[in-house]
C-alpha cells in the first residue's frame, strides 16, 4: 500500500465504519462504544504508518480527479502540520472514545453517539489531510455539521439546541466566509490547488503583492475566528458546554477548535511577513486572550470555566502564529505549533475530570464543589497535573511553551520598537497571569477546602477505570513532554513547524535555559497570579454587576438580536406570502400564468387569431368535444359533490379520449389513470363532507370568479391556436435529438420513457426525491395539526 | 360505494390491474408504459379497495408499510446512478447490454430499466402511503 492510500483509509475508515454502527449495535450492545475507539485507534495507527516518512521531510502529495470541470482534484497534502492535528484527531479520539463508555449512560442513544464522534473524527482527518483548498472547504463545513449534531445530542433541552443553533450559525457562517476567500485565492492564482500555492514562491509573492491580498486575508481570517471561537465570535463555545462532556473534551478544546489556528498555520507562508497579518493574527490573538482569560473569573460552572479558558489558550496560538517580520516570518511558529500540541493533552484531561467529576459528585457547579481531595484522591493528582500545566508551572509541559511565548513576545516587542517593546510582553504576562488565577481556581475550588457537605452526595469516590485511565493517560502525557521535550520536539514539532515555515527547522527547547527574560517574566507570572487570586471573588463580583449594569456590552445581546429578529422577518414573509387561503393561491397562480403566457403569445404570434384555421373536424373528435364541454358546464353547476366530481372526472376521460384519437398512447394511459387516481381520493374525502354545498356564493364573486377563468380560458386558446403556427421558436427544438438518439444511445424506442428514465434522468431522480419528501410532509402535516395551539 | 357489485367487480380486477402494472412497467422502453404509469396503476388498485372494502378491513390483513416501499425505491434509484460510479463511468451513465437466452432468443438488459423499476416503488410507496394516512385521519 502506498502512503497515498493509507491516508485516504485513515480518512475514510471512520466514516464507513459510522454506517454499520446501528447494525453492530444489535450485537455488541452498550459495548459499541469500544468498537468506536477500535477504529479510532486503526485511524491513529494508519497515520503512525506514515509518520516516518513525514518526520523525514518529505511531504506526501497525490491527486485523482475530482471535479476537472473547475480545475479541481482529490489530493493530499501530508506534511508535518497535517500529520500533528491527525494524531491528535485520531490520538485523543481513542481516549475520548473509550472514555466515554464509563460516561455515558447505557440507557443513551449510544448508536447515536458513536456515530456523529466516528464522522467528526473523520471529517478532522480528512479536512487536515486536504490538499485543495475546496476539499479542505468541504470537511471543514462536515465538522462544522457534526459538531453541531453533538452539542444538539440531547435533543429535548432547549439550551442544546440554542448552542447546536449558535454554533452551527456561527462556524459554518464563517466557513462560508473562507470559502469566498479561497475562491479570491484561485483569482489570484488560478489553482485551488495548497502545494501548487506553497511550493512556489513567485506565486507567493504576487498574492502579497495583489490588491486583493487584504480583503482575500480578512475573509479567511473570519473563517479562522469563527471556528476557534477568536474575538467577536467567542460566544458560541460556552453555549456549546450543553455537549456531553467527552464530546467538549474531544471537539471544543482538543479537535475541532484547533481547526482555526490550523488554517491559519497551513495559509501562514501565504501570508506572513506582512503588517496585514501582524495586526490581525496577534491582534484578534492579544484582544481575545485577554478578553477571555478576564471573563473566566465569573463562571461558576466548571465547564465554562473550561471554555473560556480554551478561548484564551487558542488565542495564545493565534497570538503567536501571528508574531512576524519582514525578516523572521515564522517568529511565533514553533512556539504556537509546540502549545498547540500541549493544550491538547492538558485541556482534554480537564475536561475529562469535569466529566468525572459531574459524573460522581452530580454538579459541575463551582460554588458547590470543594473538598473532593479525599473522596477522589487520584482524580485530583490528575487534575492538579493537568490545571498546573496550564498554569505554566515547571516541569509540566505547559511550562515550556508558555516560555517560548514569552520569549518571542519579547523578541517581537524588539523588533517593533518604541511602546511595544513592553506592551506586547506585557500583554504576554497579563494573559499569564489570567490562565494562572483560574486554574488554581479549578484546584481551589474542587478539591481543596472544606466539602460542602449540605450540597454534596456524602459518598463521593472515584469513577470506574473506563474513565480514570484515559484521563490519567493525558496527565502521564503532559509529564512526559515537560521532563522529556525532545521526545515530541523532534518527532512532531520540528516537523509540522518545518510544513508551516517551508524549510528544516530545528529547535532546542530545554526546561532550565539560564537566567532569561522570559524567565523573569514566569516569575512575574506567578507573584502576580498569586495576587490576583486572592482577589478572585471580587472580581468576579464586580463582572457581574457590570454584566446587570450594562446589559448591552455584550456579543450575546447582539447575536441574540440579530437571531431574534431574523426569525421574526420570516414569520412575517411567511404570514406574507402564505396567508393560508386556497383562494388566493390559486389566483397567484392563474394571474401569473396569463401574464406568462398572454404577453410572450402577443409579442410574438404574427397574427393573435391565425385566419386559416381548419375547421374541417370529424363527426366523433366534434362529439367528443361536445361531451367535454357540456361535463365541464356540468362540473360547474352541480350542486352535489360526489355529481360534480364524476363530472369532473368525465372531463379527464374525454381528454383522454382526444389523446387516444391524436395517437399518443403513452399520454392517453397516464391521462385515465391520473384521473383515475384523483377521483378515488376526491372520493375519499367526500366521505367524510356534506354531500351538498350549503352556503350561498355572493353574485359579486360568482362574477369575479367567471373574469378569472376565461382570462384564463381565452389565454390558452390563444396559445394553443399559435402553438403550431403563429409563433416561430427562436430555439431549436430538442426533440430532433431525442428522437434520433433514443434506440442508438439508450436502446429504446419509447422515446418518451427513455427521456424519462435516460437522457434526463437526473431530473427524475430530483423528481422522486420530492415526491418522498411530499409523502413524508403529509405525514408530518396530518400528524402534528393537534399539537400546537 | 360499497355495494356488492363494486365489491367483487374489485375483486376480480386486483389481480389483473396488478400484473398489467408490472406489464407496463417492463415494457416501458420499447413500448408504452414505464414505472410511473406502472406505479399509479398499481396504486390505484389498491387504494381502490382502501375505497370499497374500507381501510380497517384492508389492514387487518394486509398493511405493508409503504415508507419502506418508496425508501427502497429511491435507494434503488440512486444506486442505479452511483453503479456507473463504480464501474470507472460518470454519474447516471446508463448501460445496454443484449444477453441471448436459449430458446428464447436475444433480450435486452439496461442499467435504465432498473433505474425505472426504483421509480416504480416510489410512485407506489409515496402515493398509498399519502392515501393511508389521509384514510385513517379522523
Amino acid at each position: 500500500m502506498d502512503s497515498f492510500t493509507v491516508i485516504i483509509l485513515a480518512i475514510f475508515l471512520p466514516f464507513a465504519a459510522a454506517i454499520f454502527i446501528p447494525l453492530l449495535e444489535k450485537f455488541l450492545k452498550h459495548r459499541i462504544g469500544w468498537f468506536a475507539a477500535g477504529i479510532a485507534f486503526l485511524s491513529f495507527a494508519l497515520i503512525g504508518i506514515v509518520a516516518p516518512e513525514i518526520i523525514h521531510g518529505h511531504i506526501i502529495q497525490h491527486s485523482i480527479e475530482w471535479m476537472p470541470s473547475i480545475g479541481a482534484e482529490f489530493s493530499i497534502y501530508a506534511d508535518g502540520l497535517a500529520m500533528m492535528i491527525g494524531f491528535i484527531a485520531s490520538g485523543i479520539g481513542v481516549i475520548i472514545m473509550s472514555y466515554s463508555n464509563g460516561y455515558m449512560s447505557h440507557k443513551e442513544d449510544l448508536p447515536r453517539y458513536y456515530q456523529y464522534l466516528l464522522l467528526f473524527m473523520g471529517s478532522m482527518i480528512g479536512m487536515v489531510f486536504a490538499g485543495n483548498t475546496l476539499q479542505l472547504f468541504i470537511f471543514w463545513e462536515l465538522t462544522s455539521i457534526t459538531s453541531f449534531m453533538l452539542i444538539g445530542y440531547w435533543r429535548d433541552k432547549p439550551a442544546s439546541i440554542y448552542g447546536a443553533t449558535k454554533s452551527l450559525l456561527l462556524t459554518a457562517g464563517g466557513g462560508l466566509f473562507m470559502l469566498a476567500g479561497f475562491i479570491l485565492l484561485h483569482t489570484i492564482t488560478g489553482s485551488y490547488d495548497i502545494a501548487t500555492i506553497l511550493q512556489n514562491p513567485a506565486m507567493i509573492e504576487n498574492i502579497k503583492a495583489h490588491p486583493f491580498f487584504l480583503i482575500t486575508l480578512i475573509l479567511i481570517l473570519i473563517g479562522a475566528a469563527a471556528k476557534s471561537a477568536q474575538g467577536p465570535f467567542y460566544i458560541w463555545l460556552p453555549n456549546a458546554m450543553e455537549a456531553p462532556t467527552p464530546v467538549s473534551a474531544f471537539l471544543h478544546s482538543a479537535t475541532m477548535v484547533k481547526a482555526g489556528i490550523y488554517l491559519v498555520a497551513r495559509i501562514h507562508p501565504i501570508f506572513s511577513g506582512t503588517e496585514a497579518w501582524f495586526i490581525l493574527v496577534s491582534g484578534i490573538g492579544i484582544f481575545t486572550m485577554l478578553l477571555a482569560g478576564f471573563l473566566a473569573f465569573r463562571q461558576t460552572d466548571i465547564k465554562a470555566i473550561l471554555a473560556y479558558s480554551t478561548i484564551s489558550q487558542l488565542a495564545y496560538m493565534m497570538t503567536m502564529y501571528g508574531y512576524t517580520s519582514y525578516h523572521e516570518p515564522g517568529l511565533g511558529v514553533a512556539a504556537a505549533t509546540f502549545h498547540l500540541l500541549n493544550h491538547a493533552t492538558f485541556k482534554a484531561c480537564l475536561f475529562l475530570v469535569a466529566g468525572i467529576v459531574a459524573h460522581e459528585a452530580a454538579t459541575r457547579d463551582i460554588r458547590k464543589l470543594g473538598g473532593l481531595r479525599k473522596d477522589m484522591p487520584i482524580t485530583f493528582i490528575i487534575a492538579s497535573i493537568a490545571a498546573l500545566a496550564m498554569a505554566g508551572i515547571p516541569p509540566l509541559n505547559g511550562f515550556l511553551s508558555k516560555e517560548m511565548f514569552y520569549e518571542t513576545s519579547v523578541e517581537m516587542g524588539h523588533i517593533l520598537g518604541g511602546p511595544f517593546t513592553f506592551l506586547i510582553p506585557a500583554a504576554a504576562v497579563l494573559g499569564g497571569v489570567f490562565t494562572f488565577a483560574y486554574s488554581i481556581k479549578l484546584i481551589d475550588g474542587i478539591f481543596l477546602g472544606e466539602k460542602h457537605h449540605d450540597l454534596l452526595p456524602e459518598h463521593i469516590h472515584e469513577p470506574p477505570y473506563t474513565m480514570l485511565i484515559p484521563a490519567a493517560f493525558l496527565a502521564g502525557l503532559v509529564i512526559l513532554f515537560g521532563l522529556v521535550p525532545s521526545i515530541p520536539i523532534h518527532n512532531i514539532i520540528e516537523p509540522a513547524t518545518a510544513g508551516i515555515v517551508l524549510e528544516e527547522v530545528h529547535l532546542h527547547v530545554k526546561l532550565w535555559h539560564g537566567l532569561t527574560p522570559a524567565l523573569l517574566m514566569t516569575v512575574i507570572t506567578f507573584i502576580a497570579g498569586l495576587t490576583i487570586y486572592t482577589r478572585y471573588d471580587s472580581i468576579a463580583a464586580w463582572q457581574d454587576r457590570f454584566n446587570v449594569k450594562y446589559p448591552r456590552v455584550s456579543v450575546n445581546y447582539y447575536y441574540d438580536r440579530i437571531v431574534d429578529g431574523a426569525k421574526g422577518s420570516a414569520k412575517g414573509f411567511a404570514n406574507f406570502a402564505q396567508p393560508g387561503s386556497i383562494k388566493l393561491y390559486i389566483y397567484a397562480i392563474l394571474f401569473l400564468m396569463v401574464i406568462l403566457f398572454a404577453i410572450p403569445a402577443f409579442m410574438m404570434a404574427t397574427q393573435v387569431f391565425p385566419a386559416n384555421l381548419n375547421f374541417d373536424i370529424p363527426l366523433y373528435e366534434a362529439l367528443i368535444l361536445i361531451l367535454m364541454i357540456i361535463a365541464a358546464i356540468a362540473a360547474a353547476t352541480l350542486h352535489r359533490y360526489l355529481a360534480a366530481v364524476i363530472a369532473l372526472s368525465a372531463v379527464g376521460y374525454f381528454v383522454s379520449l382526444v389523446f387516444i384519437y391524436l395517437k399518443a398512447p403513452d399520454l392517453a394511459l397516464t391521462q385515465v389513470l391520473v384521473e383515475t387516481l384523483s377521483t378515488i381520493i376526491f372520493l375519499l374525502v367526500i366521505a367524510k363532507i356534506p354531500q351538498t354545498f350549503k352556503e350561498k356564493i355572493p353574485k359579486t364573486i360568482l362574477a369575479r370568479d367567471l373574469v378569472i377563468s376565461s382570462a384564463v380560458a381565452v389565454t390558452v386558446l390563444i396559445l394553443l391556436l399559435n402553438a403550431t403556427q403563429g409563433i416561430v421558436s427562436p430555439f431549436e427544438s430538442l426533440s430532433y435529438y431525442f428522437l434520433e438518439n433514443s434506440v442508438p444511445l439508450a436502446g429504446g424506442h419509447n422515446v418518451v420513457n427513455v427521456i424519462l428514465v435516460d437522457f434526463r434522468g437526473y431530473d427524475t431522480l430530483g423528481e422522486i426525491s420530492v415526491l418522498c419528501l411530499a409523502a413524508l410532509g403529509v405525514y408530518n402535516l396530518i400528524h402534528s395539526r393537534g399539537e400546537g395551539k | 360505494m360499497t355495494t356488492l357489485i363494486t365489491k367483487t367487480i374489485t375483486k376480480i380486477c386486483i389481480p389483473l390491474v396488478i400484473l398489467f402494472s408490472i406489464s407496463l412497467l417492463l415494457a416501458g422502453h420499447n413500448n408504452p408504459g414505464g414505472g410511473f404509469i406502472g406505479g399509479v396503476m398499481f396504486a390505484s388498485v389498491i387504494s381502490l379497495t382502501y375505497v370499497v372494502f374500507g381501510l380497517k378491513y384492508i389492514k387487518s390483513f394486509f398493511n405493508p408499510s409503504w415508507d419502506k416501499w418508496f425508501g427502497f425505491g429511491l435507494l434503488l434509484s440512486s444506486l442505479t446512478a452511483f453503479g456507473a460510479i463504480v464501474y470507472g463511468h460518470n454519474f447516471f451513465r446508463s448501460l445496454i447490454k443484449f444477453v441471448e437466452i436459449p430458446l428464447y432468443g436475444e433480450i435486452e438488459l439496461v442499467s435504465a430499466a432498473l433505474f425505472d423499476i426504483g421509480v416504480y416503488f416510489v410512485v407506489i410507496g409515496t402515493l398509498l402511503y399519502i392515501f393511508k394516512n389521509v384514510g385513517e385521519d379522523e
